[in-house]
């Protein structure tokens, strides 16, 4: 993975000191919380229900055994000894007093971490495939390439006061694992006939209260150029995004009010830079630059190429929950002997997504151990081993289950993406993790979850939708109507991978729920699956094929509080 | 970067009591609303120092042919920030540097805060005219925390990655007492 240079370093401490100046200025009275806001978000600072909320960047989900450990730390002596991974492979802290940010900062500085532009109304933290570098469906490996777009996007002086947040996604896979459609920029890396290394641009993809998928306005831009092209629409977007409306200030409703005017504009932007321009072409990524910044991507030196097993074979007989590990929580990898090794954060009495601080030491201790000291955290808010040999997979899966990582559940129902929700949220309307808990109760039974085999089920608290309701095969979203939590559910949504097919927004089911109807209508829906899918076909399929009018009946039939309202 | 202030500020706007004045009369040094601007040009005098001030919604090429090259007309341009958090003018100013040639003041207005300096100097301001209940001294020290950026800027074109970052790193800054050489 990335090593920071003394440069890098000198930045995340550079920036640490600018928001200690901010913060002692805000806590003397010069600074008013008005003027503060702006600057605190663009840190990772929120303020939220019970304290400030800190986001932490993890750069395309990337994340050492020495980082972990210490965001153990931060979680164990500032924090209520727990993190929450989030769908954009950040960490969130719930619980961390204002007053001990730059504390935290400095802890975070110390491993090269930082909450820069983790929110605000910048280029946010570059996402990618959590496979990236490590599947064997890939093209290229973005992560050289996200690391560059980091750097450029880092501290950008013209882009930091956008009209409203911007998201980068990329991937260099053939498979869609990081929802580029649904980015307000997203990249795929291809490669031409003649070997040619180029992205195809989406722009304007996004979910919230418009749920729009991004539409291609780069077929093949050459790697060399993407940081200008970038630069071209962001500053298009600068330009002429509104800003008098909060709810219509993304990008994607720009491009979709502008259409073909919008993509004409990017061009000429681009035009413009890189012909007229002074020192247009300073951006014009050089080979020596992509080589500097791949090396530090190479394969980990502990890397075992050798075709022999190298470890005790596991026992001939193997227990059921073994195989089933095997099957749902590891997966293949462009190395033959080794695999990438799902850690569940999907199980009974705990939020998805959230570990506590001595689970985080756990998964720290298992990637040092089992996977050459790296990790990633997941889109769906799990984390991975990405360097894992075979002959290890049985050790790992003893230990694994030991420190409670080995529910067998990757792509099932439990596996669920949700967002903190009115829990902790400010900005919810309505609680994600009691309703996720209620569903994780309702579908225990290992035999049953096989049995409806691969879904993607997503809550979000509001419709900001950090859990990815409108992607979900089932969504989940809370609204509030007079002061109470409903819930309002949608089906044959998808995020663009293989399963799910082209990105697309789910489709409701009728009027919203209450929130204790909601595990009856998952399961009057799983029911209604169960009873209409062919041999072999997943729930999205089923759900595309019959369209919602089944669903929503099912769904109406278990209606209680609501059944007046619904009928 | 130069910090305006109001009360002896060289330049002017011409307004009357119901606003600005439509036409104004050729005079050195002031500082003309666009609509002003339109009305005058092409009856005021070549030479005269003249500034105008560009709202955020506007493209700054409608000011193309007064900022840069022989029939150059602008000697100041002021940008606005209706509110800080409105970044619209850094994306005008680097354009009036890097794509129009402008050579003359940049002038940040409205509601400039002291945090913005860092993004204002690089994005090709050198004037500000802080909003009145800001402190010159916190803007000075707010220049002074970074020693180099990653991405190239109107002061400093190259990026990093153009550059011996080396030795930009091994040059003392802890936010401190830095800001000295920044100037004002």
């Amino acid at each position: 993975m990335y090593q920071y240079t003394d440069f890098d370093r000198h930045m995340v401490r550079a920036r640490a000191a600018q928001f200690r100046n901010q913060l002692r200025r805000h806590l003397d009275g010069e600074l008013p919380d008005e003027d503060f806001r702006a600057l605190r978000l663009q840190n990772g600072w929120y303020v939220q229900r019970h304290a400030p909320m800190l986001r932490v960047a993890v750069p395309y989900g990337e994340l050492s055994s020495r980082q972990l450990h210490q965001l153990a730390r931060i979680a164990r002596e500032f924090d209520r000894d727990f993190g929450h991974f989030t769908t954009r492979q950040n960490l969130q802290y719930n619980w961390i007093p204002l007053a001990r940010a730059a504390e935290v900062m400095d802890l975070l500085a110390e491993v090269d971490m930082h909450g820069i532009q983790t929110s605000g109304n910048c280029i946010r933290n570059i996402t990618s495939d959590a496979l990236a570098g490590i599947a064997p469906d890939e093209v290229v490996d973005p992560r050289p390439y996200c690391e560059i777009l980091r750097q450029w996007s880092t501290l950008h002086p013209e882009f930091a006061f956008l009209p409203r947040k911007f998201k980068i996604a990329v991937t260099g896979a053939r498979e869609d694992r990081a929802a580029i459609g649904w980015h307000d920029i997203g990249l795929q890396l291809l490669k031409s006939t003649d070997g040619e290394v180029g992205f195809k641009v989406l722009v304007g993809g996004g979910m919230g209260r418009t749920p729009i998928i991004g539409s291609v306005i780069g077929e093949f831009v050459p790697w060399q150029q993407i940081l200008v092209y970038i630069e071209a629409i962001v500053r298009v977007y600068n330009r002429l995004g509104r800003r008098d409306n909060l709810y219509k200030a993304r990008i994607k409703i720009l491009v979709k009010a502008e259409g073909r005017k919008f993509v004409d504009a990017v061009n000429a932007e681009f035009r413009h830079i890189v012909q007229h321009d002074r020192d247009g072409a300073a951006h014009i990524i050089p080979q020596s630059e992509l080589d500097r910044v791949s090396a530090h991507f190479q394969l980990p030196p502990g890397i075992d190429l050798r075709q022999t097993a190298t470890a005790p074979q596991p026992p001939a007989e193997l227990p059921v929950a073994y195989t089933r590990w095997l099957q749902r929580n590891v997966h293949a990898h462009k190395l033959p002997t080794y695999r990438a090794v799902t850690l569940s954060l999907k199980r009974a009495g705990s939020a998805p997504g959230d570990a506590s601080s001595d689970q985080m030491d756990r998964a720290a201790e298992l990637a040092t151990r089992f996977s050459q000291g790296e990790l990633r955290v997941t889109h769906d808010q799990n984390l991975l081993l990405p360097w894992v040999h075979e002959s290890e997979l049985h050790a790992l899966w003893l230990a694994a289950r030991e420190a409670g990582f080995a529910t067998p559940n990757i792509g099932l129902l439990t596996d669920m993406i949700a967002c903190p929700g009115g829990d902790f949220c400010a900005l919810a309307n309505a609680r994600s993790i009691p309703i996720a808990a209620a569903i994780t109760e309702r579908f225990e039974d290992l035999d049953r979850l096989y049995d409806i085999g691969d879904i993607d089920l997503h809550l979000s608290g509001c419709i900001n939708s950090c859990g990815h309701h409108h992607s979900g095969h089932i969504g989940v979203l809370g609204v509030d109507k007079d002061g109470a939590e409903w819930y309002q559910v949608t089906v044959a949504g998808s995020d663009g991978s293989s399963l799910s097919g082209p990105a697309t927004p789910g489709r409701a089911i009728g009027p919203s729920f209450a929130a204790e109807e909601v595990p009856d209508v998952i399961e009057a829906l799983i029911d209604t699956y169960r009873r209409e899918r062919q041999p072999g076909e997943p729930f999205i399929d089923t759900s595309r094929r019959l369209g919602t009018a089944p669903f929503r009946a099912a769904a109406d039939a278990v209606r209680r509080a609501t059944a007046c309202a619904a009928a | 970067m130069r910090f305006i202030d109001a009360r002896n500020d060289r330049w002017h706007r011409v307004e009357g009591e119901d606003g600005p004045i439509a036409h104004p009369d050729p005079q050195p040094e002031r500082l003309l609303t666009l609509e002003q601007w339109h009305a005058v040009r092409d009856s005021w005098p070549h030479g005269l120092p003249t500034g105008v001030l560009l709202p955020n919604t506007l493209d700054v090429d409608t000011l193309a042919e007064d900022l840069n090259g022989p029939n150059a007309r602008l000697a100041l341009v002021a940008l606005q920030f209706p509110n800080w958090t409105d970044g619209r003018a850094y994306s005008q100013a680097r354009l009036a540097r890097v794509r129009h040639g402008f050579d003359g003041e940049l002038r940040a207005v409205g509601e400039v805060l002291v945090d913005m300096l860092p993004l204002l100097q690089r994005t090709g301001f050198d004037a500000v005219q802080l909003r009145r209940d800001q402190s010159v001294e916190a803007a000075v020290r707010a220049l002074g925390f970074f020693p180099g950026h990653y991405q190239g800027d109107v002061q400093q074109p190259r990026p990093a990655f153009a550059r011996d970052v080396a030795a930009e790193a091994a040059a003392p800054c802890d936010g401190g007492e830095l800001f000295a050489g920044q100037g004002i």
